[in-house]
């Protein structure tokens, strides 16, 4: 029996919501994701983050524990996840920068560098699956093993975010309740993998019992909770994983419904606890591996990972970045999805912003990563910007009420009718920008100087990850995410994790060449190198 | 301008360079080492605390002008310990086991001694036991304790435990830390807590009695 109705605003309507009994205790960020709502419950319902909140518009919500009514934050309005609804009927709105948008962008699109055999992985497999298993998202495409055409791509968000946005909130999940490792596994197998393999297989017109091998690059923590390993040990110093090496299953065995009885799957290898199988892969895909160098693989996500090479040394290092150039914990900030302004140019006097939107469409769902690139190459060039990251005050007098004020500090408006209300760029924001931004420059800097090489030395930085292939390198060499380098040394490459896994299906020497290529690479501590703080705190200005 | 009032402004800016020079002028000059602390660093590092407070300035302004700051530092302390300055307060400070992050922890010695407080920096992956030491060791007024993964929270109340059954001379405990917040601090039953290391100075002062 329905004993509460919520009515539900979001960008694109209104929705009624119905609750049972069972379901008042409920915090209303699981009741959403029940009803087809998930919200970016980054921090994992633990009330940390901002990116379960909603508005509340009529009627009362209550705290979890008591019925007193949630406390409502600075912006006035409340975490789904520390609250509950009652009996009463309430009226509730999803701003967008809540809502989990279901359609990543484009994350199959790679560069591969080097040329492979036809000789695949799993001998007498028709299709092969390539996987890569990414925190935020997860692509899989489908792969002719006697051609080597793609048949199909898919990708969708990875199920597991709803407990946590970063990997450390799903080992701290997995290492105080012992049920977690199980129902991770099951999670990101059976609402996202299998879906995606189903989706894919569909579009290539086969059945899901043509597909004969799978392969999988991931970053570690992925692949212990694909492998329903406890990834505990990860979560504290020494940061150990229980397993880096390549492993081999039978689908069943992980609950992935593909194939016959000699159908396999395999986990790719990873050098390090915080640089994974994703980076192998990458540095295989990439041709990093069979460069002279000095060369660079740098990834821009979460995770921040880079590897140099020079000569045969070959050593890494993860930055821990932190999601800002992944849009997370901006005030308008979003991934790289559909309706995303992926293009900022700006006019200092007077002020405009002309932006490109993904999908052409005319509202904007918010900001991503590659313009905010371009934001802080662009307002340092037209002088909005300080090198401190501040607005300048005679930007400020000038720009009328496109710059407004608020407890945090000031902020500046890049379109008036966005999906949720007008969207801005905060100093709060640029401040964060600046700390992903500094922890990157400040690795790959350390870890150059560990082999003894300046910037303006290293002949190709092959970059890859979450921007895809449309940033803009000059902004990201203006904005100092990247000192000292120019255009000319750098290739964009992609999602170079999914390469990595779709050479290796097709050619059995490129598993061992990762196997290789993990063994050898020498993770570095950042914390242990006394440049790093240093640099970090360099980089901290804008050029 | 006075060389002291050259330095303060070099600090306040974050200028590392001109502060270490101005703080050696300073010496030759002849300036008492305490003043220099009291009449320079201390007022630049409450000016750049108060900013922060006001939203004038956020952490990477911050963290420049604490490398300034420590850059004076590292020149005076030798001088200070040899004029026998000991100040009013102590506070010990480390993050906790199992995790290695320190520039926040760092922050927050700076602009504690920006404040004049002893600091006794334990540095990071600090196990329970040598809280438990130090406090034996320094008698201090205050410890803090600085942990920055979700991961190392549970090291952070195993901590605070420790501190408070071993037997040890009563101290207040001062929790912080990007995944902290005053709820936790309250849960673990830790003194004070601070989202910054500006607000970190005034609920030092607080818990120590000195405001
Ligand atoms: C720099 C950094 C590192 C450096 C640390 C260098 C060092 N010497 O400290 C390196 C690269 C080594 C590192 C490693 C790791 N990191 Co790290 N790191 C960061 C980063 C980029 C900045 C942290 C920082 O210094 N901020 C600046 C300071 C000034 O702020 P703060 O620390 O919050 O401190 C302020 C307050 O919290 C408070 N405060 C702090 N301590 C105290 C104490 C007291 C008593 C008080 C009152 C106040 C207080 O005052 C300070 C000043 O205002 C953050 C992401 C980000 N952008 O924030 C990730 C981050 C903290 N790291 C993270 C992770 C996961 C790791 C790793 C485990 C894995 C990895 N990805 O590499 C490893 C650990 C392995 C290892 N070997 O250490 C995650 C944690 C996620 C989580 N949910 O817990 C973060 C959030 C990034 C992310 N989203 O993935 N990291
Ligand atoms: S605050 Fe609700 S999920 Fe983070």
């Amino acid at each position: 029996m329905n004993v509460g109705l919520i009515q539900l605003v979001t960008p694109d309507g209104c929705h009624d919501v119905s609750m049972t009994a069972s379901e008042l205790a409920l915090p209303l960020s699981e009741l959403l994701a029940h009803r087809g709502f998930p919200l970016n419950t980054r921090c994992g319902g633990r009330g940390l983050c901002a990116g379960c909140e909603v508005e509340l518009r009529t009627g009362a919500l209550r705290c979890l524990g008591d019925d007193t009514p949630p406390p409502a934050g600075a912006s006035g309005r409340i975490k789904a996840c520390q609250a509950r609804a009652g009996a009463g009927p309430v009226t509730v709105e999803i701003p967008a920068r809540s809502l989990q948008n279901h359609e990543p962008a484009v994350v199959s699109e790679f560069r591969i560098n080097i040329p492979w055999a036809r000789d695949p992985l799993v001998p007498g497999a028709r299709v092969g699956a390539a996987v890569d298993i990414g925190t935020t998202t997860v692509a899989l495409l489908l792969c002719d093993l006697a051609t080597g055409k793609v048949l199909a791509e898919a990708s969708a968000f990875n199920a597991q975010i709803r407990f946590g946005e970063d990997v450390l909130t799903r080992i701290q999940l997995c290492s105080t309740d012992p049920g977690a490792v199980a129902r991770l596994q099951r999670v990101v197998v059976d609402e996202t993998i299998n879906p995606l393999l189903a989706e894919a297989c569909n579009r290539a017109g086969i059945g899901l019992a043509d597909v004969g091998a799978m392969t999988v690059a991931a970053n570690t923590t992925m692949l212990h909770l694909l492998a329903g390993v406890d990834p505990t040990p990860m979560g504290v110093h020494p940061f150990r994983a229980a397993f880096l090496e390549h492993r081999q299953y039978a689908p069943r065995e992980l609950g992935l419904r593909f194939g016959g009885d000699t159908a396999e799957v395999h986990l790719l290898p990873g050098p390090a606890a915080y640089i994974g199988a994703d980076l192998a892969a990458g540095m295989v895909a990439t041709g990093l591996l069979y460069d002279d160098g000095p060369a660079l693989l740098v990834d821009v996500g979460t995770n921040g990972e880079i590897i140099a090479k020079v000569g045969d040394q070959l050593i890494g290092c993860a930055t821990a970045a932190g999601p800002a150039f992944e849009g997370a914990g901006l005030t308008s900030g979003t991934r790289a999805v559909q309706g995303a302004i992926e293009r900022v140019q700006l006019q200092s006097e007077p002020f405009a912003a002309k932006l490109g939107i993904i999908g052409g469409v005319a509202v904007p769902l918010g900001i991503c990563g590659s313009a905010y690139v371009d934001f802080l190459w662009e307002a340092r060039r037209t002088g909005i910007l300080q090198t401190t990251g501040r607005f300048t005050d005679a930007f400020c007098v000038r720009a009328g009420d496109h710059v407004q004020r608020d407890i945090h500090g000031r902020k500046l408006r890049l379109h008036p009718r966005g999906a949720s209300g007008p969207i801005w760029v905060s100093e709060v924001d640029i401040a964060r920008l600046l700390q992903a931004k500094a922890a990157i420059a400040a690795g790959m800097v350390t870890l150059l100087s560990l082999l003894s090489v300046v910037p303006g030395d290293v002949k190709t930085l092959y970059l890859a990850g979450g921007f895809g292939l449309h940033l803009s390198l000059e902004h990201a060499i203006g904005c100092g995410l990247l000192p000292g380098l120019a255009v000319n040394q750098i290739q964009m490459v992609g999602n170079t994790s999914l390469g990595g896994a779709f050479l290796a299906l097709q050619d059995r020497s490129l598993l061992d060449e990762m196997i290789a290529a993990s063994k050898t690479m020498k993770a570095i501590e950042l914390n242990l190198q006394p440049g790093f703080e240093n640099a970090y705190i360099d980089h901290l200005a804008l050029p | 301008m006075t060389t002291l009032e050259q330095l303060s402004e070099a600090v306040g800016a974050g200028k590392a360079k001109d502060a270490k020079a101005l703080t050696q002028r300073a010496l030759d000059e002849g300036a008492r080492p305490g003043d220099i602390v009291d009449k320079a660093l201390v007022p630049a590092m409450a000016e750049v605390g108060e900013r922060f407070k006001r939203n004038e300035i956020f952490v990477p302004e911050m963290l420049i002008a604490a490398r300034a700051m420590k850059e004076a530092m590292n020149l005076l302390e030798p001088h200070l310990v040899a004029a026998g300055i000991t100040p009013k307060y102590t506070a010990v400070i480390g993050t906790v086991q199992g995790d290695l992050h320190d520039i926040g922890k760092n922050l927050v010695v700076v602009m504690w001694k920006g404040a004049n407080f002893r600091v006794v920096d334990l540095g990071t992956n600090v196990p329970p036991a040598k809280f438990v030491s130090a406090i034996q060791e320094h008698r201090p007024q205050l410890v803090g304790l600085s942990a920055l993964l979700t991961t190392t929270m549970p090291a952070m109340v195993e901590t605070v435990r420790i501190i408070r059954t071993s037997g040890c001379p009563p101290v207040k405990v001062m929790v912080g830390g990007a995944p902290i917040t005053q709820q936790f601090a309250n849960e673990i039953g830790a003194d004070g807590y601070a989202a910054d290391a500006g607000s970190a100075v005034d609920k030092a002062r607080a818990l120590v009695g000195a405001a």
